[in-house]
């Protein structure tokens, strides 16, 4: 169907926003009817995702933010999507880890057919796609609910998957956690209506005044309803259990996709609606630190890889946070780009980290961390890509994350905020002692010899997660550019005299 | 307004009524007194959606809200057999409780604010001066299928993730007999099947004329929907229709039907001058229409196969077939 649409937009613009919610949506229906090519289908939807999210981030990035009005009504009574350069970001990093994730299934749908499931995983993950896009372009608080549900409910079936008593007990609670944060968000969508009259965020940014006491509740209402979407401490409690029985591809679009789009929800929501008031923000702050430490605590107890890449998870989200709440002296209108700059690390990352812990597993038949070192199958490469993803979550240079946390704490120091840059140390040094207890076996080759030639455990399975790991490394050298990107359309300032572009 | 609205006592009891009922429902120890209580519920929200005017979600909550949710918690009762669950461990009840705490400390804070504030306009004056060239007569149908059908699509694509994730929850797990199957045919007795016979061909009508309803009144494609639904899950309990292996690739194409309708729909009028979703105003009701009638095939399917519960097995997994 898409191809009909970009010959039929001959006369005006292609509106590249449809085409990245529709194209992994129609490839979903198609794989839910033909569950036998459901692998290609996947593939193509989501390479034809990709070129639009390309297109669409060029159009950005050369004419400014564009706006479209879908139905042709408008705000408040349609729905208006919106790229600037906050929501390409996070676009181009859904389209790019995506991608890769995507070919990692296919490899390992080819080696084990009946264990990937793909009549089930591609139309899931599409929807799921669908979801994302969805909601990094909308500019409507219902709208954005909507993609929630949509979000979690694929989320749940992405975790479920895998099959077995533990899968499923892990994704009941994360559907009861999710839907209890859906309806808290919800219930804070409601208020906003009922006090102001309208739900597009435009609108509502010159409705809001700071310090308007409902305003005040409603943004607690919203922040908790996202919190636990996104796990941040102490409502991370179904994350661990939730990522870590999911098979590999699964735990990586859980991990590095799907607690994304609240973070993103909650950067949004802080640049429309009321600027939050200094206690909420410490108090985010407070979470997010909270959440470092105890992470990092429950990283080094671990005893299964994939739950030490799990709780690592809950570690990071808190130093997104912590990024989000206390980068910068002008609050969150200057630390929200050190907050992407750290969102877009750890999805890079995560996703190639948890591939890797997938690959290393097939490999070596478990994953028990103890016993990693006592097998005669040295998954070499996926150790490797392990190992850089590893330097890219810690924060070494030259690594995408380094430079997030350069500007966290950059931004930090200068706002004066020197004892959050010595939690930060701390955060650090524990993801270091974390992955250490991981590396340090890889590194051991005494343990048990297999043959000569038998011993490497390579596979074409292991290129997706490798580019991903490389990528951290390029896009950290590419990071000026990146965040001179991320300005554009200026997300926060008010933006009611946005750019208009894209539609007639 | 002079005197008393003569309906206020009936608001005040039907109010004391929701709390009373949400309270018996938790409090409930048995849990078929807790789902007969919460259908019960679910008729009485109905109600208070009347009352304050907004029939369209009445209809809804009767027919979604109470009837197929009560049908599909019985159905999961067979599911729930042995003792009841052990209290969950100790950080999570405190930090549920805490997070109840908060929330309500939050929300009266919120309600007693909102309420002191003064009420905007909304966006009734907006749909009103929009509703001619919408294409249909009734507000609602008008926001949900065109003002807003973006959401509305992903809310249909909401209910086909549902019904993936059943199925695909399901063949993981051992097999064990058909959830919802009623008693075989030839066990029906004659007062389920007398029923069925009378009760199926009414259910379809209902269900038609809620659909074509929704253009100019409350009705439209989520209550018609359900009220078909009703048709499948009496037809499954009463034995007249079994769902086999070979129903299914049929199943995933109704499944889909809904959203691909929507999504053609949508980006086909995208082609013509305007943008996504822009209906051109002659075309507006037929199209609205369209999507409606296969959005409503894809809801009646999709719940009833909810209420099935199951990837209908191949015959070598069926229960029975063979030994």
């Amino acid at each position: 169907m898409t191809p009909a649409v970009m010959d039929g937009l001959m006369p005006h613009l292609i509106d590249w926003e449809v085409v990245a919610i529709m194209a992994p949506l129609l490839g979903a229906l198609a794989g839910l009817v033909m569950p036998r090519a459901a692998a290609g289908i996947g593939i193509a939807a989501v390479g034809l995702t990709t070129l639009a999210v390309a297109a669409l981030s060029w159009a950005v990035t050369t004419q400014g933010a564009r706006m479209m009005a879908l139905g042709g009504w408008g705000a408040p009574l349609g729905i208006d999507l919106r790229a600037d350069g906050l929501a390409v970001m996070m676009l181009a990093m859904t389209a790019g880890v995506g991608l890769c994730i995507s070919l990692s299934a296919l490899a390992g749908q080819r080696a084990r057919p009946a264990a990937g499931r793909p009549g089930v995983f591609w139309p899931l993950w599409l929807l799921l796609l669908a979801g994302l896009n969805g909601a990094y372009l909308s500019t409507d608080l219902f709208n954005l609910y909507v993609m929630l549900e949509v979000i979690s409910l694929a989320a749940v079936g992405l975790t479920v998957m895998g099959g077995g008593a533990a899968a499923l007990r892990a994704g009941f609670e994360y559907l009861m956690a999710s839907m209890l944060g859906a309806l808290l968000f919800l219930l804070a969508v409601g208020f906003v209506y009922l006090r102001f009259g309208r739900l597009d965020l435009m609108g509502l940014a010159d409705l809001v005044t700071p310090g308007d006491p409902a305003m005040a509740g409603v943004l607690a209402l919203m922040l908790v309803g996202l919190a636990l979407k996104t796990a941040l401490f102490p409502l991370h409690w179904w994350l661990p259990a939730a990522h870590a029985s999911a098979t590999a591809p699964a735990s990586a679009l859980l991990s590095a996709l799907v607690v994304k789009v609240s973070l993103y929800i909650v950067l949004r929501v802080g640049q429309y609606l009321v600027p939050p008031t200094e206690g909420l923000v410490l108090l985010v702050g407070l979470a997010g630190g909270a959440a470092m430490i105890w992470g990092g605590i429950q990283a080094l107890r671990a005893e299964r890889l994939k739950l030490l890449v799990a709780w690592s998870t809950v570690a990071q989200i808190g130093l997104i946070f912590v990024a989000f709440a206390r980068s910068g002296a002008a609050g969150t209108a200057e630390s929200w780009k050190a907050a992407a700059l750290l969102m877009l690390a750890h999805a890079v990352a995560k996703a190639a980290m948890f591939l890797a812990a997938g690959r290393i597993k097939d490999e070596v038949g478990h994953d028990e961390i103890a016993r990693l070192d006592r097998s005669p199958v040295r998954p070499t490469l996926a150790q490797f890509t392990f190992a850089l993803a590893a330097i890219s979550l810690i924060g070494l240079p030259p690594s995408i994350g380094f430079a997030g946390k350069w500007l966290l704490m950059e931004g930090a120091l200068a706002a004066g905020y020197w004892h959050w840059v010595a939690l930060t140390f701390v955060g650090t040094l524990l993801s270091v002692a974390v992955f250490s207890r991981v590396m340090v076996p890889f590194l051991r080759f005494d343990r048990q010899r297999g043959p000569v030639g038998e011993h490497q455990g390579w596979a074409l399975a292991d290129a997706p997660p490798l580019v991903l790991a490389l990528a951290s490394f390029g896009l950290g050298l590419g990071a000026a550019q990146i965040l001179t990107m991320l300005e554009v359309g200026e997300p926060f300032a008010r933006a009611t005299g946005a750019v208009l572009g894209g539609a007639p | 307004m002079s005197g008393i609205d003569p309906m206020l006592p009936f608001d005040v009891a039907l109010a004391l009524a929701l709390v009373a009922l949400s309270w018996a429902v938790l409090a409930a120890a048995d849990r078929f007194a807790m789902v007969v209580l919460f259908i019960v519920l679910g008729l009485m929200v109905a109600l208070a959606w009347v009352r304050l005017g907004a029939p369209d979600v009445a209809l809804a909550e009767a027919a979604i809200g109470a009837g197929v949710t009560g049908a599909l918690l019985l159905a999961t009762l067979r599911h729930l057999r042995g003792p009841e669950a052990a209290p969950a461990p100790g950080p999570v009840r405190w930090s549920v409780a805490a997070l109840v705490a908060g929330v309500t400390v939050a929300l009266g804070a919120v309600v007693v604010a909102v309420a002191t504030a003064p009420r905007p306009e909304g966006l009734a004056g907006p749909v009103r001066d929009n509703l001619p060239a919408s294409g249909v007569e009734h507000a609602v149908t008008a926001v949900l299928l065109n003002f807003r059908a973006h959401d509305t699509l992903m809310e249909v694509v909401v209910l086909l993730i549902a019904v993936i994730v059943v199925w695909a929850v399901d063949r993981g797990l051992a097999a064990a007999h058909d959830p919802a199957a009623g008693p075989e045919a030839d066990g029906l007795g004659p007062v389920q099947a007398g029923y069925a016979r009378l009760a199926l061909p009414a259910a379809v009508v209902l269900g038609i004329y809620l659909l074509w309803a929704g253009a100019h009144a409350p009705g439209g494609a989520f209550q018609a929907g359900a009220v078909l639904s009703a048709v499948g899950i009496m037809a499954v309990l009463a034995g007249r229709w079994r769902p086999e292996a070979h129903h299914r690739a049929w199943a995933r194409a109704v499944f889909g039907l809904g959203a691909a309708v929507f999504v053609l729909v949508a980006l086909g009028v995208g082609l013509g001058p305007g943008v996504a979703y822009e209906y051109p105003p002659h075309l507006a009701k037929p199209l609205i229409l369209a999507i409606e009638a296969a959005v409503t095939l894809s809801i009646a399917a999709t719940l009833a196969a909810l209420f099935f519960g199951r990837e209908p097995a191949p015959v070598s997994r069926s229960r029975g077939r063979r030994p």
